[in-house]
């Protein structure tokens, strides 16, 4: 085999045409890796507001909770249903709550969006999410008009600082009196405040859009499940939370990771057709080198794997720079309307190593490609005629 | 033989370079075509919706109700609004397909007696719409959506109720064509009092927005206030706007998504000008010794330089030619025409603009030319000794 070094110290010589085809590889892996962490983020981001042993409850046909509802009757056929945690305080851990969408200004000035209210008996909620923490100001008063807002929408929308109000309707206002975290869940894209206050501002008293429930361990799902879809009147759906929220992304999850590829796909021909050039420039300026090899006695093939392998070098070298540059995208957050729940989230682009794995490989796999045609080229360059000049 | 025709001849000196250089640089130019378009698309939506229909919905969420007597004042049943030509209402349904459960499509609940006054540009056949009108199970379907599901007339169809559980039996009355491309060719309209009488009592009267055309399109914002301040003391407030007011506050939740297509449409440029880049600094390393004669000819550096840049600007504008040319049968009557037939809710209208194919082929050119700058810099700063000595 001709050795690497060769390889290395070629690619230096030509540092230009290198850093300009790597470059051109780099863009594209770029592209991919940032929209593989973009998908990343979306779904980290929805998990982490599922928890085990949680079920979700909604009207069957729906699926998420805006459309969904139940009335309040249901709830407390619900709290006697099998395998119905209790809580310390001996009540049943079950959770209504009502989920509007508001459609609010965004505070850049470029048009409106919809923020997610969700109203819930406030007392309840650190028994039900104890990763929530409040990080500004205080937490908003069971039964009052008050609201605290996740941490994401603070900025992004108009009217959610802390003494801020929104108008639900005339006289009906909701005040912002803190700022909660909740572990980088989709709640952090929320506002939340007193289920009575809100529910009764729209004129929805007596049913909420979905009830959370807790579960004595995983294996007691089933059994809640049955006891309750079996009520046929009651018209409801089981679903265990962590699965409900792998549903609320899929819609925009395969959007993304389709618009990602299709583009990737397109544009790495280009860059492939770039990588070609370099190494095509390669073998022609090296046809008196390739003869010196071939005379040397280096057999065809070991020439063919000697300028692939070059060609996949230039492009692994491209492919790193450009999932380097893909992480510095993870210090960005990104804002878009999940198509399922019509409501803004707001995630970060997220790398895991299987992503950066993903991304150099396919970097390599252009390499491959690109430098196929040039090598064999060099291959069947004839010695004799090659040393000729 | 001028300097611009050696230019041009030079590209010829290494055709497999030059030929790779040219279709690297029309994909590019595709896939910039391709983008832009989409984003252009997005757009004309806003462009074509309407700014002599009002819009009124509630004031706060989109997905609360008003009550149906707000609908009597504009109608003449309580009252009528100055300005208001006629109005009608409508209720989002939100009824799946039973079996292809994906493919999303809009239900509306519509009031029959007035929908086609106020959306004259969606055209049903004057016998169809009586029959419509008259069985209250009856829809009316646009044409892009019967043909997606294989619908026709007289079918019986049963859709799958989501905000309003059970199944929900309709028969296909009539279906619609559009006369306007900003038209929604893919929905199902069915009676708004069925779906009133087959709610329980609690929830019976309630209507989803209001529309209503104006007489003076140039007096559409007052006639908006006018309206919300009719509505300002009651339960529910409203807000109107025109149409086209509402479509661009829709966009404001999909920026994020036009900011990143934006981008990527930059990355592409960035990609072809280091493809063109890459060609001609092999092309002035290799031809160093030639510059040698042409300097030692008695050729001055700018005539080198001119040269070099002259060479970029025909390989891009041969590019971005080529790119147009493919970008017109595959974006525009391809991937236009599907995109029309099928997703003609989002993409009403999908053809590459002008100021976009200007703007793909200009930016080829140009980039071209930038991405010459430095081999040209640098071949005008050669020495003719050491031109003349170096080979290859």
């Amino acid at each position: 085999m001709v050795p690497v070094r060769y390889n290395v110290r070629n690619l230096l010589v030509r540092r230009t045409t290198t850093l300009f085809a790597a470059l051109g590889v780099g863009l594209v892996v770029f592209v991919l890796a940032a929209s593989l962490m973009l998908n990343e983020g979306l779904a980290r981001t929805l998990d982490r507001s599922g928890s085990p042993a949680t079920a979700i409850v909604l009207r069957k046909g729906s699926d998420s909770e805006m459309p969904s509802s139940v009335e309040d009757r249901a709830i407390s056929l619900i709290k006697v249903a099998p395998g119905v945690k209790q809580g310390a305080d001996g009540q049943p851990m079950v959770l209504g709550e009502s989920v509007v969408v508001l459609f609010q200004d965004l505070a850049n000035g470029k048009g409106k969006s919809n923020a997610t209210l969700r109203g819930m008996p406030l007392d309840r909620v650190q028994a039900f999410r104890p990763e929530v923490k409040i990080v500004e100001g205080r937490m908003a008063a069971p039964g009052s008009d008050e609201v605290v807002v996740g941490t994401r929408v603070v900025g992004r929308f108009e009217g959610l600082q802390i003494g801020q109000s929104i108008e639900l309707r005339k006289a009906r206002a909701v005040k912002v009196v803190g700022v909660f975290e909740a572990d980088g869940s989709s709640f952090e894209s929320e506002i939340w405040g007193d289920v009575e206050y809100i529910r009764s501002a729209f004129g929805r008293e007596a049913s909420v859009s979905s009830v959370r429930v807790k579960l004595d361990s995983p294996a007691a799902y089933d059994a809640f499940e049955v006891a309750v879809e079996r009520d046929k009147q009651l018209g409801l759906e089981v679903m265990p939370e962590l699965e409900f929220y792998s549903k609320q992304s899929e819609n925009t999850s395969m959007f993304i990771v389709a618009m990602g590829s299709l583009i990737a796909v397109f544009f790495s021909i280009g860059a492939m057709i770039g990588a070609m050039i370099t190494m095509y420039g390669s073998v022609a300026h090296r046809k008196r080198e390739i003869g010196v090899l071939r005379a040397l006695g280096f057999s065809r093939s070991a020439i063919m794997v000697s300028f692939l392998l070059e060609s996949v070098m230039l492009s692994i070298i491209g492919a790193v720079l450009g999932t380097i540059a893909a992480l510095g995208m993870g210090l960005v957050e990104f804002s878009m309307l999940n198509f399922t729940t019509f409501s803004e989230i707001t995630f970060q682009f997220t790398a895991t190593p299987e992503i950066l794995v993903r991304a150099i490989v396919f970097g390599g796999v252009m390499g491959v490609l690109g430098g196929f045609l040039p090598a064999i080229r060099a291959a069947r360059t004839p010695p004799i005629e090659a040393m000729r000049g | 033989m001028t300097l611009t025709s050696l230019s041009i001849k030079n590209i010829g000196h290494n055709w497999l370079r030059t030929i790779l250089t040219v279709v690297g640089t029309a994909i590019a130019i595709l896939s910039f075509v391709l983008i832009r378009t989409t984003l252009s698309a997005w757009e004309a939506g806003v462009d074509n919706a309407a700014q002599d229909r009002l819009s009124t919905i509630h004031r706060v969420t989109f997905v609360m109700p008003l009550p149906k007597r707000y609908f009597d004042e504009f109608n003449g049943a309580r009252g009528r609004i100055d300005g208001v030509d006629v109005a009608t209402f409508v209720n989002w349904v939100g009824h799946k397909h039973p079996v292809r459960e994906t493919e999303f499509f809009a239900t509306l609940a519509v009031d029959t007696a007035t929908y086609f006054d106020v959306y004259p540009e969606m055209s049903v056949a004057p016998d169809r719409l009586a029959a419509w009108k008259e069985n209250r199970q009856g829809a009316i379907i646009g044409e892009a959506l019967a043909k997606q599901f294989g619908w026709s007339l007289g079918d019986e169809v049963t859709l799958l109720g989501t905000i309003y559980p059970g199944d929900w039996k309709y028969r296909i009355e009539g279906i619609y064509v559009a006369t306007k491309k900003s038209v929604d060719r893919a929905q199902f309209l069915t009676h708004w009092s069925y779906l009133n009488d087959s709610l329980p009592e609690g929830q019976r009267d309630m209507i989803g927005w209001v529309a209503s055309t104006v007489t003076d399109a140039s007096r559409a914002a007052d006639i908006s206030a006018a309206i919300d301040t009719k509505f300002d003391d009651q339960d529910v407030q409203t807000r109107t706007m025109s149409e086209k007011a509402l479509t661009m506050e829709f966009l404001g939740g999909a920026s994020a998504i036009l900011g990143a297509l934006d981008i990527v449409s930059l990355v592409i440029m960035g990609i072809m000008m280091l493809i063109l880049g890459n060609t001609i600094a092999m092309g002035v390393r290799e031809r160093t010794h030639e510059y040698g004669v042409l300097l030692a000819l008695g050729f001055r550096p700018k005539h080198i330089a001119t040269f070099v840049v002259g060479e970029g600007l025909t390989i891009g504008l041969l590019g971005g030619g080529l790119g147009l040319l493919i970008s017109y049968p595959l974006v525009e009557q391809g991937m236009g025409r599907w995109l029309e037939e099928n997703m003609g809710a989002y993409f009403p209208y999908f053809s590459i603009p002008t100021s976009v194919a200007a703007l793909a082929l200009g930016m080829a050119v140009v980039l071209a030319g930038v991405a010459a700058l430095v081999p040209a810099y640098s071949a005008s700063k050669l020495d003719v000794i050491t031109a003349l000595r170096r080979i290859g």
